[in-house]
């Protein structure tokens, strides 16, 4: 009992901060106490001028259970029932009327998570089904974070290995292997604002092309590198908080682009918010695109698409989600968006000329359910 | 279109957007600098980071799907986490 | 524990409050049940009747709180231990006439006071000597009101005042920006007087003090703040209140100043806590000492 030094300042606060639940779990570094079920609907159309073209419909469930105080297991499975077709312009379908296709995806994941003091390892594994596409991905994450936890530094590393084959036989077995890596860092400002700001580099290597597309060829490697900054600041005298997101892309395709996101969610009485959104997105063309007439800049043995979602473009999506917190832990929400692509939107002019604006929009209806 | 009119086309398309990319990067740092001071918190400091609207990946179904439309619809995609996988449609 | 238990909450949506405040108590009821030395079903009587027995299985709640002690143990020298209690066999303040005991009593109940003789894990704990107990009443109250205060938190109350017998744990201040304004009694006129007044927002103010429970014999009083190195009760202060970001480390700090007695001023200091003290004549020092 004798003393051979006296106590450390603030040595019993520290001591205090490893109690269970005295102060509200700030950033994610520990399992949380509830798990939560969650389903979503998904209800997509898109269309242009003139015409209707793709309908998605797609339910979802998403499950998250602690499974010990320092292990997590949160999984999904998501379905996709298309139908239409997918962006025409000048495209033709591969041996198409333009009638469309109608086609299904389902994919699932789960992810398992282990917590330690000082950092947590997630490890991952991704499948998803279409009638002509399997994906299969593995992915493990690592993050670590300083003792105050208000610096967290996250590691990545996925690969994905796809099979591709067009059900009208011209396309057999092709392969597309793509390895992902991650770096990340999150940053607490102040007690009501918080940093991330993530790098992604994905390297590609196998099918890329297009089945579908009666004329398109792309490169056999694609290698892009993303770099994601988003900011949440709380503003207690609205009792509201402001979201932003910043984006710039290198795609070695060509296809870099810009996406900036202003959020703000406000919470209102009776346990409803409402988040009103705006995103803007502009992208440069391919340099393997080219506009109409299709076929026009067709070179043999050349990269070549002339598909819109590589072309030079700007696209806005203003939305909505209203949200309301029930009892016992269920809560429903509803989120509508609405998106427009167009060439002429695009960032500094030089969007590609030709093309139809493109217009899309998406329902999604949620309930989620704490145990 | 002549080759040499779409190079310089592309040339100074590039330069605009290398421009424009610096001018967003700064208004970005420019904003957390001015939005809020440089003072991490205190353990106790931080019941206003535990709310979901303050968590980045608080709705991951959602964020699943809406990233799932975007890379459908758009030339790119990436930067918000790894190991999804592949699909068809894009 | 009859003291007054009040949680408090300034907020604009009246079912919402209600949710978060039923919560907060279900916890508060579930710590004091879980804890309370006086049923039967409760860890504490488990671990007590396991004493120089064997060892009982706990879970990572008891463990931590275990850990707590520990550390005050540490921190206050061997003056704090939560193995003490049971000097209260010789000490009883409940008594209708209670006297003070002899030098042999305290002695052998003594020798059943020490931490040492706890053997605890992240997974089990032992009491090393039959007759062994130990007591979370030190530490349960303030912990619990900590939780409340998490818990309303987390269910969306951004201006709140948890108030467990006396320790105050302040959420967001009142609506409108005013803080919560807590006022401290007079260790002597504790119906009647207030010694000091202090301002918390967002903080944890507790007290302790001689007028818990306490008799007094020959014009001398005895409180049940029992120093677990002598097994006599401390005299040096009337009663120590410490403001401290956490309701846990307020009345700890408080407790153990209270037992290290001419040595309280420094302990304070050291844990960089706002402190206000009566001492054993009246007179007021530390930082809130106006």
């Amino acid at each position: 009992m004798a003393a051979t030094r006296g106590p450390r300042p603030g040595a019993l606060l520290a001591a205090a901060l490893t109690l269970p639940g005295v102060v509200p779990q700030a950033v994610a570094q520990s399992v949380p106490d509830t798990g939560y079920i969650q389903f979503k609907y998904l209800d997509y159309r898109d269309w242009q001028p003139g015409a209707r073209r793709m309908r998605v419909e797609n339910p979802g469930l998403f499950v998250l259970k602690p499974l010990s105080e320092s292990l997590v297991i949160e999984g999904s499975l998501v379905y996709d029932g298309m139908s239409g077709a997918s962006p025409l312009y000048f495209n033709a379908l591969s041996g198409a009327s333009g009638e469309g296709v109608t086609d299904y995806r389902t994919a699932g994941d789960v992810r398992l998570t282990k917590y330690f003091d000082r950092f947590s390892i997630g490890v991952g594994v991704a499948y998803s089904h279409e009638r002509d596409y399997i994906s299969r991905a593995g992915s493990i994450e690592v993050r670590t974070w300083t003792a105050d936890k208000n610096r967290t530094y996250a590691f990545g590393f996925a690969g994905s290995a796809d099979r591709i084959s067009a059900d009208e036989g011209a396309v057999q077995g092709e392969r597309k292997n793509v390895l992902d890596f991650l770096f990340g860092i999150t940053q607490v400002l102040s007690p009501t604002s918080i940093v991330q700001s993530n790098i992604t580099y994905s390297r590609g290597h196998g099918y890329f092309t297009d089945p579908y597309k009666l004329l398109d060829n792309r490169p056999d490697h694609r290698r892009i590198l993303a770099w994601l900054t988003r900011y949440n600041e709380h503003f207690p005298s609205r009792d509201g908080t402001l979201q932003l997101a910043y984006r710039y892309i290198d795609d070695s395709f060509g296809a870099d682009s810009n996406m900036l996101e202003v959020a703000w969610v406000q919470p209102l009485p009776h346990g409803w918010s409402v988040r009103p959104s705006l995103r803007y997105y502009t992208q440069k063309s391919a340099f393997f695109y080219f506009g109409p007439p299709v076929g026009s800049g067709l070179r043999p043995g050349e990269p070549y698409t002339a598909d819109t979602r590589l072309s030079a473009f700007g696209a806005w999506t203003p939305g909505i989600l209203v949200a309301k917190q029930l009892d016992d832990g269920w809560s429903v929400d509803l989120k509508l968006e609405y998106y427009e692509q167009r060439g002429s939107w695009r960032l500094g002019g030089d969007g590609s000329e030709g093309l139809l604006p493109f217009s899309a929009r998406w329902i999604q209806v949620g309930v989620t359910k704490t145990f | 279109m002549s080759s040499s009119a779409s190079a310089q086309r592309w040339a100074c398309a590039n330069l605009k957007m290398k421009a424009l990319r610096i001018v967003v990067a700064g208004l970005v740092i420019a904003a957390l600098g001015g939005c809020a001071s440089y003072a991490p918190p205190q353990a106790w400091e931080k019941q206003y980071l535990a709310l979901p609207a303050m968590q980045f990946d608080a709705d991951k179904l959602d964020a699943k799907n809406i990233q799932h439309v975007y890379f459908s619809k758009e030339g790119s995609a990436g930067g918000y986490g790894v190991g999804g996988g592949g699909c068809g449609c894009n | 524990m009859a003291a007054t238990h009040e949680i408090t909450v300034d907020a604009d949506d009246a079912e919402q409050a209600r949710d978060a405040v039923d919560a907060a108590i279900a916890d508060v009821l579930r710590i004091e049940a879980k804890y309370s030395r006086y049923r039967d079903d409760s860890v504490t009587t488990a671990i007590n009747r396991a004493a120089g027995l064997r060892e009982v299985a706990i879970d990572a709640e008891t463990a931590a709180l275990l850990r707590y002690a520990d550390h005050c143990h540490a921190l206050s020298r061997g003056h704090f231990d939560i193995t003490s209690g049971v000097l209260r066999r010789a000490w009883d303040f409940r008594s209708a006439s209670p006297r003070v005991p002899d030098a042999a009593e305290v002695e052998a109940l003594r020798a059943l006071v020490g931490w040492e003789h706890v053997q605890w894990s992240g997974e089990a704990v032992r009491l090393e000597l039959h007759g062994m107990e130990i007591d979370f009443g030190g530490i349960g109250k303030e912990y619990a009101a900590d939780r409340a205060a998490t818990i309303l938190q987390e269910r969306g109350i951004a201006h709140a005042l948890v108030n467990l017998g006396g320790d105050l744990r302040a959420v967001g201040g009142q609506q409108g920006g005013a803080p919560w304004r807590i006022g401290i009694r007079h260790p002597r006129r504790p119906a009647s007087a207030v010694v000091a007044s202090v301002d918390v927002s967002d903080g944890a103010i507790a007290t302790s003090g001689d007028a818990e429970r306490y008799f007094e014999k020959d014009g001398r009083r005895y409180c049940h703040l029992l120093d677990a190195c002598t097994g006599m009760p401390v005299s040096a202060w009337q009663a120590i209140s410490v403001a401290a970001p956490l309701a846990v480390v307020a009345g700890s700090c408080s407790t153990i100043a209270m037992l290290l007695e001419s040595e309280a001023a420094a302990f304070l200091e050291s844990q960089a806590v706002a402190w206000l003290g009566v001492d054993a004549n009246g007179t007021l020092h530390g930082t809130l000492a106006q």
